[in-house]
């Protein structure tokens, strides 16, 4: 199973990517964990979750090709 | 004037007085409007630390961001009387003394235009996933709080 992830701002910017794939992970949880295995600075990052575009707050269940985004506070206008 | 797609709201660069005094030109067909209400962003010189911010670089999730745009000129467009709205916001470089927000409402009476522009600057703000980065003179950067 298939999983897109984003990373904006200072995520990207502390992991050196802005996007990837990962397999295998059934819900939010563990695709975080899998990710702060690999990104150790995302463990002090604060920032918002949003599968396939909308905000969870939740361990929430991916499907095949979901696209999980990791999003920093916001600061645009 | 309701829309029933996503809008693309950004802009490469800095929005510049021409686009905005032609968008302003464009209404004067519209005779029903009685009142228009303008919001500009403009990207403010901040001293941190002795450092001057020379440029804010704009990122976003766009596709999310045109997404959420599209729930709240909905949202608004419920909520006021509204004949239009216009919404642009700046990608990539904007530097200091430039535009990088341009928030625009018309109504038949100016309460509801006022209203309707100040609370879309509000939640654009605080919902559009949209991140600024602070570029100073010396070539370091840091991100932008919205306060």
């Amino acid at each position: 199973m298939k999983i897109r992830v984003l990373l904006f701002g200072q995520l990207a910017e502390a992991s050196g990517v802005s996007e990837l794939e990962m397999e295998g992970y059934a819900d939010t949880i563990s695709l975080i964990s899998a990710l702060q295995e690999r990104f150790p600075t995302l463990q002090q990052s604060k920032y918002m979750m949003a599968v396939n575009q909308q905000m969870v707050s939740e361990n929430t269940k991916l499907s095949e090709n979901a696209t999980v985004a990791l999003m920093p506070p916001f600061s645009g206008g | 004037m309701k829309e029933g797609k996503p809008k693309n709201i950004f802009i490469k660069g800095a929005i510049t007085a021409s686009f905005i005094a032609e968008s302003i030109e464009k209404h004067s067909v519209k005779k029903n409007i009685g009142g228009h209400s303008i919001f500009l962003g403009q990207v403010r010189a901040d001293e941190i630390n002795g450092k001057k911010v020379s440029a804010i670089e704009y990122t976003a999730y766009e596709e999310m961001a045109m997404q959420k745009m599209h729930e709240i000129r909905e949202a608004v467009f419920e909520q006021y009387e509204l004949t239009c709205m216009h919404v642009y916001h700046s990608l990539g470089k904007v530097a200091a003394g430039e535009i990088c927000l341009f928030v625009f409402t018309s109504s038949a009476h100016r309460k509801a235009a006022i209203a309707a522009c100040s609370e879309l600057v509000e939640r654009i703000k605080a919902e559009l996933p949209v991140w600024g980065a602070e570029l100073f003179e010396d070539n370091t950067h840091q991100w932008k709080v919205n306060q």
